[in-house]
């Protein structure tokens, strides 16, 4: 029986000790001259990240602040195969009884804190659009969630303890909104559990796949003979970026991230530097403070399963034998795609329809990966229309179309 | 010049045990063997000898005793003075054929420890050698560069330079890993009037335009499959290192367990069931930690060669090197090219296959390889003679 549990962040102080020794400690390498952000992290960045961490920077405040804006819970979830995870969550209803279930799902580098801009946003109510009752699961490996000990923990099984989750807590249907890992895992909601439980599924990270004369045969010959937009050209010259000078992280921690692990786990300046340059490269120059990468990245080094384990999901996905096939079924519920610029693989807008049943399409001029941190109105904005009354995905939750019963009562 | 000493300060040494008392390891999946990279159990155990048992003055004296080292200026074209730091072992009879020795990565001028006692005595009709290996610039107790762009034609040019400033002005060359690609630019930019001939364990070409699988043997395609997996399963490395070496650099700084888990899985699995014992691995790794430019910086290189066009998939000039080449082949090498992809690559004189070792060629099968320079430069060799006065016989 799965009982859930109030969940405070509290990092034992002989943490925090041990940390400041390791930051006492730090050996720092050189760095060639005018190198900038093309080699990597700029030392000049680390050094200064590094000083505050040791000296200024105020873990206990930022967890006070953690604690108090967002109402986090855990509880224990059987994954077939696998163990019983304690998963850590966000959970927050909105005071709309009828809002719309939303799950969100994170990514790498990614964790729960990356709900905390967008859930005021989606539980505000309002005659204008709708609102949403929010559960952000921190992923299995990531932030306070247990992760597995077994091989094998992919796609499949992250889907199965967020979906068990959202029923545990009652929400029997519901909505899904994922970006990074948060796509697969969400698609994969929606191929499993889609139509009976999962009712529609937006992203920001589309990761489309070229269309098909045989799928697709009057998208495929509009594709041939439109022009790109100034959007997608843009676009593709970003992915080819990303695919030449941004995937050394990914190769590695899709072959050998216990390796890898070794130095996450031991160094918070290897931890600090690893996770940083994905924070400054994957976003649309988002003015960063020092303190809110510091508690990005303290998540990830006070993480309770470690920071290791968070980059394992990689290599499971990449080994898992249904990978080749997992664009495979579509699925048929409706989706919604929202465009950033600055994301790391764009591809041609008409591609978005291989994904599935494609009703919502947004384009923005700003913007990057981490669209709900960087973006969050803009994201919200999307998701209201979407779902909103006269959105594609209205009322797609019975009952639960995101407005006061006055509202329903007038339509 | 000066002579070298490997002397490690006592404060570099106990502030290593400081860290690595206060290392924070990893968990591990449930029977995930070496699928995932190094076992904890490994890394546990080494970092445990490491910080307690293993005595960095013994082997420190070792290696001092060993090899002679010393440290010259070398004037890099573009890039000013680097300090370089090498091993310079003559022949007995001092009369031996000038050999330069190029290391790769992760490797060091440890390489050429137990080849160097074989090539520089030889018995009876073996040819004997004057050895020099050199520490690449950015490894081992040499200076690194300090601006961007140091590449293929750079490490040459400082090996061929050292060479010159030793007084040989016509010498050969052996080289494994990058230090293939060096020696074979040597070959090419210095070869005829310098280099004279080049030997390599690892002979590698991109495949030429007209591929055509269905001529291969067997025995290379497996070769080639070989090559295709190291590619899927095995360059995580080198795509980091050839795109973000900073990034990784400051782990590999700051982490003795980081940068041992990082090297030790590649002295594993690169080479063919070589039997490390703990000292050896730490030992190796040490070289990296104590290193004069510091572990980042020998990551560096793999940007710099992927983003000058001379990579490893590259040549710096469609032109192929007309000195007599030789190569051994290792059945643990990385990768395997079929035989007629070797013209695109040298003019290849001598060709040795052997049935054990891998990667770390001069370390794994020292007699293998110092065997294989014997047949190829020594009396009814291929190569014999290449250096005028210079034979390897008194």
């Amino acid at each position: 029986m799965s009982t859930e549990v109030t969940y405070t962040v509290s990092i034992p102080e002989s943490k925090l000790d041990i940390l400041r020794q390791k930051l006492a400690l730090v050996e720092f390498p050189d760095e060639l001259e005018n190198s900038q952000w093309n080699y990597g992290v700029p030392l000049a960045d680390i050094k200064r990240l590094v000083a505050r961490w040791k000296d200024g920077y105020d873990w206990r405040a930022e967890e006070s602040k953690l604690n108090k804006d967002l109402p986090q819970f855990t509880r224990d979830i059987d994954v077939d195969g696998f163990e019983t995870l304690n998963i850590h969550y966000v959970h927050q209803k909105s005071p709309v009884t009828n809002a719309i279930p939303l799950l969100f799902v994170h990514g790498w580098p990614g964790n729960f804190i990356e709900v905390r801009k967008i859930l005021p946003l989606l539980l505000q109510s309002s005659p204008q659009f709708p609102s949403f009752h929010v559960v952000a699961i921190g992923l299995p490996g990531y932030g306070f969630s247990e992760g597995s000990h077994k091989t094998g923990f992919a796609a499949e099984q992250y889907a199965e303890v967020a979906h068990k989750l959202m029923l545990l807590l009652g929400y029997n249907e519901y909505v899904t909104q994922g970006g990074d890992w948060g796509f697969l895992i969400t698609r994969t909601i929606a191929q499993k559990y889609g139509g009976k439980h999962s009712k529609a599924w937006h992203t920001n990270f589309p990761a489309s796949t070229p269309l098909q004369f045989s799928s697709n045969p009057i998208l495929y010959l509009q594709h041939l003979v439109t022009p790109y937009t100034e959007a997608e050209k843009a676009g593709i010259e970003r992915s080819k970026w990303f695919a030449r000078e941004g995937r050394g992280y990914f190769e590695e921690q899709a072959t050998k991230p216990q390796t890898l692990g070794y130095s996450l786990a031991d160094s918070p300046v290897g931890l600090l530097a690893w996770i940083y340059e994905k924070l400054v490269n994957w976003t649309d120059s988002y003015p960063w403070t020092d303190d809110e990468v510091l508690t990005w990245i303290s998540i990830f080094y006070f993480s309770r399963a470690g920071p290791a384990a968070s980059i394992r999901i990689y290599y499971e996905v990449m080994h898992s034998k249904g990978f080749l096939q997992s664009s495979s079924p579509k699925p048929t519920i409706p989706l919604g795609v929202s465009q950033f610029p600055n994301e790391l693989r764009i591809t041609p807008r008409k591609f978005h329809h291989n994904l599935g049943k494609l009703v919502f399409q947004a384009e923005h001029s700003s913007g990057g990966h981490f669209a709900a941190y960087e973006r969050p109105e803009e994201l919200v904005g999307d998701l209201r229309k979407m779902f909103g009354k006269r959105g594609p995905a209205f009322g797609v939750v019975p009952g639960k179309n995101g407005y006061e019963d006055r509202v329903n009562a007038n339509l | 010049m000066s002579s070298f000493k490997i002397a490690i300060s006592s404060a570099a040494l106990s502030a290593l045990k400081n860290r690595l008392e206060s290392t924070r390891f990893p968990d591990e999946l449930d029977d995930s063997g070496w699928e995932y990279g190094v076992p904890l159990a490994d890394i546990k155990r080494l970092v445990a000898r490491w910080r307690d048992g293993f005595d960095w003055r013994q082997e420190e004296q070792k290696l001092n005793d060993e090899l002679p080292q010393y440290t010259r200026e070398i004037e890099v074209d573009g890039f000013g003075v680097l300090d370089v730091h090498y091993v310079h072992k003559k022949s007995e009879s001092g009369q031996g054929i000038p050999l330069l020795f190029s290391h790769g990565w992760p490797g060091s001028f440890l390489e050429s420890r137990k080849i160097i006692p074989l090539l520089t005595k030889g018995s009876g009709g073996d040819p004997v050698f004057d050895v020099v290996a050199l520490s690449l610039p950015g490894f081992g107790f040499s200076e690194g560069p300090k601006k961007k762009g140091f590449s293929v034609p750079q490490y040459a040019e400082v090996a061929h330079k050292l060479m010159l400033a030793l007084g040989y002005t016509e010498y050969v060359t052996q080289g494994g890993d990058v230090g293939s690609r060096i020696t074979a630019e040597m070959a090419l930019h210095y070869g005829g009037e310098h280099s004279k001939a080049w030997h390599t364990n690892v002979i590698y070409s991109p495949p030429p335009e007209n591929d055509d699988l269905s001529s291969y043997t067997a025995f290379e395609k497996e070769g080639l499959a070989r090559g295709e997996e190291f590619q899927r399963s095995g360059s995580g490395y080198l795509a980091q290192q050839s795109t973000k070496p900073q990034t990784l650099g400051y782990s590999l700084a700051d982490s003795p367990v980081g940068l041992l888990a990082w090297i030790y899985e590649k002295l594993v699995a690169w080479s063919d069931n070589y039997p490390w014992t703990d000292d050896e691995v730490l030992t190796w790794v040490s070289i990296y930690w104590f290193s004069r430019a510091g572990p980042a910086a020998s990551i560096r290189f793999y940007y710099e060669f992927a983003h000058s066009g001379q990579g490893f998939g590259t040549r710096s000039s469609q032109a192929v090197p007309t000195i007599p080449m030789g190569c051994s082949l290792f059945p643990k090498e990385l990768v395997r090219i079929p035989k007629s992809w070797y013209p695109s690559v040298g003019n290849v004189v001598f060709e040795a296959e052997h049935d054990s070792g891998g990667h770390f060629a001069a370390h794994e099968e020292p007699e293998l390889l110092v065997g294989d320079l014997r047949k190829m430069f020594g009396k009814g060799g291929p190569a014999f003679g290449v250096v005028p006065g210079r034979s390897g016989y008194i």
